[in-house]
């Protein structure tokens, strides 16, 4: 289990930060704007909803890069280092890396131009426009890259069913917030269609498409009655595969 | 204490301001992207998708109950009804919906695993909501954070929290305030911020003149 799949419900932190800014450094755009633009020129959007031309666009980048890459990154991080660095800190830490481990650019290189820009800040950034990779960031931005996709089998949970969330072995990235695990809940909106994730999370159980419901949680019966503030719902849209039936769970573990 | 993290000494932030620099360079130097492609992201959440957005969906329900039921009910729908800039079920913003604070209920919405943010309505998340400790006591002790943004919230007031785990990415209709009457839908988005569509801020009433 890695604490950033169960950070939900972490305590002893402190006040919350109320900082507004989305970004509080000019340079964090920039961490921000590499990371869209590879999500625009992921080879998987060739397979996407809008059938983006991927083939033809004149680009070195011949990766898969979703926000699942970025995620699976975040939470394979050590977790106190986790805490320890800034969002958009952790985003060029990441990002960076995957550059230097897939051969993109050397460590040495990036050594080298970011000491010269250390010296000469603003120096500028090498002049090569590409009207081609530009049309697509802004293609992509404005068409997006939804995960909907047809019903491969009838929705196995109904409206109104209570629902018990399923505790899969713990692996490298996860979409099931890891308070919910075990818990009693009730179907709020069984979704139309069903929804596939950018990847298959392994033994965690994400793997194609697959309905997802709104599940509706009293917050006593997550962290106890005496420990919870009153009055309180939790929401979570779960896929299928983080469900199982509540009487069928209840029987199984009759001895 | 979290907020440590923006009294970095001018030394680490103008040596990660050198690194995505080099990083930028780099990846145009080997044809990964153009130098005009993360300008091009930027650019679209000046002109496309921001909180202006939002608050222009929040106004129009405001002054309009029936639109109000259209939008919680079938909220991209409702959002494609008004002119607003074309890409509104774009990235991060494909499957969209909205819930509304009322007498006796008031919505708080979180990403516990991530950062989800509905990007055409909002644009992009400020950093408490991308904050650790938001994330992981949002959904423990939401009253009492909602007390630490100034909002506190009544026990007979149900509190309904929606982590944003799969495909939905949500926002809050908030309470219109008080002695708004007549505003126009102009003059009522402007009073509409981020904040306030994502739960953890009420819109207060226009300072008197």
């Amino acid at each position: 289990m890695k604490l950033q799949h169960v950070l939900g419900g972490l305590e002893n932190l402190g006040p919350v930060n109320l900082e507004a800014r989305v970004f509080v450094q000019e340079w964090e755009k920039r961490i921000f704007g590499i990371h869209t633009v590879m999500m625009a020129e992921s080879a998987h959007l060739a397979e996407a909803l809008p059938r983006y031309p991927m083939a033809s666009l004149p680009t070195t980048f011949q990766h898969t890069w979703t926000w699942a890459s970025l995620r699976t990154g975040a939470e394979s991080m050590q977790p106190f280092e986790y805490f320890k660095f800034r969002y958009y800190e952790k985003w060029l830490m990441g990002i960076s890396q995957f550059f230097v481990d897939e051969g993109y650019i050397t460590a040495q290189e990036l050594g080298w131009w970011t000491a010269h820009y250390r010296v000469q800040p603003d120096a500028p950034l090498p002049d090569r426009p590409s009207e081609p990779i530009k049309r697509q960031v802004v293609d992509y931005l404005l068409r997006g890259d939804s995960g909907l996709r047809p019903l491969p089998h009838a929705p196995r949970f109904t409206l109104g069913q209570t629902v018990q969330v399923a505790d899969p072995a713990a692996a490298d990235h996860t979409r099931l917030p890891g308070y919910l695990r075990n818990k009693k809940g009730t179907v709020r909106e069984v979704y139309p269609g069903a929804f596939e994730y950018f990847c298959s999370t392994g033994p965690d159980g994400l793997e194609g498409p697959m309905p997802v419901y709104r599940v509706a949680f009293d917050a006593s019966d997550i962290w106890g009655p005496k420990l919870c503030e009153p009055n309180t719902t939790i929401y979570a849209d779960l896929f299928e595969v983080y469900l199982q039936s509540r009487t069928t769970e209840n029987e199984e573990k009759t001895p | 204490m979290s907020s440590d993290l923006f009294k970095y000494n001018d030394e680490r932030e103008a040596a990660s301001a050198a690194k995505v620099r080099a990083l930028e360079a780099l990846l145009i130097e080997k044809g990964v992207i153009g130098s005009d492609s993360v300008d091009a992201v930027l650019d679209h959440f000046e002109k496309i998708a921001g909180p202006f957005n939002g608050a222009r969906i929040v106004a129009r329900a405001w002054v309009d109950p029936a639109y109000k039921q259209r939008l919680l009910a079938d909220t991209p729908r409702a959002i494609a009804e008004l002119q607003l800039p074309l890409g509104m079920e774009g990235a991060e913003g494909e499957h969209m919906a909205a819930v509304a604070n009322g007498p006796g209920v008031h919505n708080l919405i979180i990403c516990t695993l991530c950062s989800c943010y509905p990007w055409p309505v909002l644009g992009l998340p400020p950093y408490w909501y991308k904050d650790p400790v938001f994330r992981a006591r949002g959904v423990r002790e939401p009253r009492a954070v909602l007390r630490e943004f100034g909002v506190p919230i009544s026990e007979h007031t149900e509190v309904k929290v929606w982590d944003s785990s799969a495909q939905i990415r949500w926002f809050v209709v908030p309470e219109r305030p008080a002695n708004t009457d007549g505003f126009s839908e102009e003059q009522l988005a402007a009073l509409v911020a981020p904040e306030a569509m994502m739960g953890v801020a009420v819109v207060s009433p226009p300072a008197m003149a």
